[in-house]
């Protein structure tokens, strides 16, 4: 059964494989560079103050070389390469021998279905796992530095391209496409379920996992009235409220808003100086003194960057649970249900 | 002598459409069995119920013995079309057979596709209709089963390759008294392999023995016209067609026709198989003396 899954699956394998080498050969080759740049920018071993800019340098130098397109290619290639493997390796993987009739030749072996198809879900999800964690794992190496200057590695959406959690998504792709195939029973259709499902999958698991794995951190300060920040005040009503834009470095920002002492948003009635003028030219003194009178809060809840790791472990974790269910189920369905 | 295949009251629905509604049957054992019937009359429902691809809705079938299960290395199958895998050679149909077969026949199976012909480079895809069938057959057999099941492996294939097949298939019987179930809707092919006879017609056995005690006990009457009622004991009308003037019936009786005012002609399978498949044949003829 292993010699024959290997003779169907290594064409699809081999030149997937080829791709992914040839990316992470560029990436080799440009680690030195990029680690150069940190250096001759004065990015690696700053301290404190001077980092902001040293940064700002270091990136604007790495976006200007090959490097930098490389970062968004590697970026987009582990992003895409689940819903590529679960749509051309997960799909056809049934539906094909179910389509054409093979499965009549198959079955009729001294193999029993589920062995088949246990057979062929360790293969070819160790396989998508591997090709995927090789490429996810070298850019999370080779984009440290970058990621570091940029302080933005616990974002959800490069998040979702770093570590290992690109390893359990692509596990839970072949499944999704396995599944499909086997319930639709023709290649075309399950591919195209399996491109709508994984797509969704990819939109919905930064948007909601994080949120319930991380466990966020909830900082309260006094307002800064010197940062910027936004006054909208209700025509109708006149109902101040004030909108502020933390920035904070390395972390992942859920909410940010300003509050009373007492722990309530703040909404008020405005006084008369915060009301819009015929001059629009900012904020008046009389208005900067009455919102100081206020005894503003700003109440930051976020995810701080050196989560990274435990959160990762966390949604591989949830992903690898999703994936073994469905295999369980595909695995029931051949037994009991495909006939 | 246990059973090769037996069915009770088997039935297979897809949705609210029979495949298969209440066929019983018992098929022996250690025999080259040809199950005729026109299309639709439930055939290959049936051997794949007997391969384990398709669970019966109801009702209880048993083969070798025991509830069929796909994977088992006692029954072998060919389908209908010979499925194989397009982008894998000959060889390699072999090879696969040797990896998920514990009681694979390596040497069988080379020797096999020496003879038939076949490149073992070639691959599946570019072989033709018969050449397939000959690779599908070729698996199926070095797997060495107790039983094999083929439907209607020889539907696609022009006369040459068709004989070629059977012939295949005789040369392997001989060799290891391997049970077989073969369906078609051409009742040529099956005489010249078959040694017992299954007519099904929609789901129903119409008629089911030895090929020898078939024709041996099966007449073609042709006479002055008369109501077939008076033909005596142990005379089982299976057709009937009046004129004016003469009557043809076509008779099954265990003891010779000695009514001198009939004219009594021998029939070949063909013409007893398309007696009980036609319409006028009356339901209640149904098991064969043995």
């Amino acid at each position: 059964m292993i010699w024959l899954t290997w003779r169907q699956f290594r064409a699809p394998l081999l030149s997937v494989a080829a791709v992914l080498l040839v990316l992470v050969a560029a990436l080799a080759f440009t680690w030195a560079r990029v680690s150069d740049l940190a250096g001759s920018t004065g990015f690696t071993g700053c301290r404190a103050a001077a980092c902001e800019t040293a940064a700002q340098s270091f990136l604007a130098a790495v976006s200007s070389e090959t490097a930098g397109w490389l970062y968004y290619v590697a970026i987009g290639v582990v992003l895409a390469l689940p819903v590529l493997l679960g749509i051309f390796w997960g799909a056809p993987l049934a539906a094909r021998e179910l389509e054409t009739g093979t499965y009549r030749l198959i079955f009729t072996q001294s193999v029993s279905r589920r062995r088949w198809l246990l057979v062929k879900l360790l293969i070819g999800g160790g396989a998508a796992a591997l090709c995927t964690g090789l490429v996810s794992l070298v850019l999370t190496g080779w984009a440290a530095v970058i990621d570091e200057a940029e302080g933005n590695r616990i974002n959800p959406l490069i998040f979702m391209a770093r570590g290992i959690v690109p390893i359990a998504f692509a596990a839970l792709a072949f499944v999704v496409g396995v599944t499909a195939g086997l319930l639709l029973r023709r290649t075309v259709a399950a591919m195209a379920v399996t491109l709508l499902v994984v797509a969704a999958l990819q939109v919905a698991v930064p948007l909601v996992l994080p949120r319930l794995l991380a466990q966020p951190v909830t900082s309260v300060a006094a307002l800064d009235l010197n940062a910027p920040f936004g006054l909208s005040v209700d025509l109708s009503t006149k109902e101040a409220h004030v909108d502020i834009d933390a920035d904070m470095p390395d972390a992942w920002i859920l909410s940010a808003t300003v509050v009373t002492s007492s722990g309530a948003e703040f909404r008020a009635r405005a006084d008369p100086a915060c009301l819009p003028s015929e001059d629009m030219g900012g904020f008046s003194e009389a208005c900067r003194t009455w919102l100081a009178a206020q005894n503003l809060r700003q109440k930051v809840t976020y995810v701080p960057g050196s989560r990274f790791w435990a959160l990762q472990w966390r949604e591989f974790g949830v992903l690898i649970a999703v994936t073994l269910g469905l295999s369980w189920f595909a695995l029931w369905w051949i037994r009991r249900r495909l006939t | 002598m246990t059973e090769a295949l037996s069915a009770e009251g088997l039935t297979k629905r897809y949705g609210r459409r029979a495949a298969l509604s209440d066929c019983s049957l018992a098929v022996p054992a250690g025999r080259v069995v040809g199950l005729v019937g026109p299309n639709g009359a439930g055939k290959s429902t049936l051997l794949q119920l007997a391969c384990g691809l398709l669970d019966p809705t109801s009702g209880r079938i048993e083969v070798l013995g025991e509830r069929p299960v796909s994977g088992s290395p006692r029954v072998g199958f060919v389908a209908q079309d010979t499925p194989v895998y397009a982008g894998l050679t000959v060889a390699e149909h072999l090879r696969m057979g040797a990896h998920v077969n514990p009681s694979w026949d390596a040497e069988f199976a080379e020797r096999r596709i020496a003879q038939t012909g076949l490149d073992p480079a070639q691959r599946a895809g570019k072989l033709s209709g018969g050449q397939r069938a000959q690779l599908a057959l070729t698996v199926a057999a070095a797997k060495q089963p107790d039983l094999l099941l083929l439907d209607e492996p020889v539907a696609s294939l022009d006369p040459l390759a068709r004989r070629t097949f059977l012939r295949g298939l005789m040369e392997l019987t001989a060799d290891r008294g391997t049970s077989v179930v073969m369906s078609s809707h051409l009742v040529a092919d099956l005489e010249r392999v078959c040694d017992y006879l299954i007519v099904l017609v929609a789901s129903q056995v119409r008629v089911a023995g030895e090929v020898d005690d078939l024709l041996a006990g099966h007449h073609r009457l042709v006479g002055r016209r008369r109501d077939p009622a008076g033909l005596g004991a142990g005379i089982a009308v299976v057709e009937q067609s009046h004129t004016e003037v003469q009557s043809t019936l076509i008779v099954r009786s265990t003891a010779p026709i000695d009514d001198p005012s009939w004219q009594v002609d021998r029939l070949d399978l063909e013409d007893i198989v398309l007696a009980y498949m036609s319409e006028s044949a009356p339901q209640w003829v149904l098991e064969g003396q043995r």
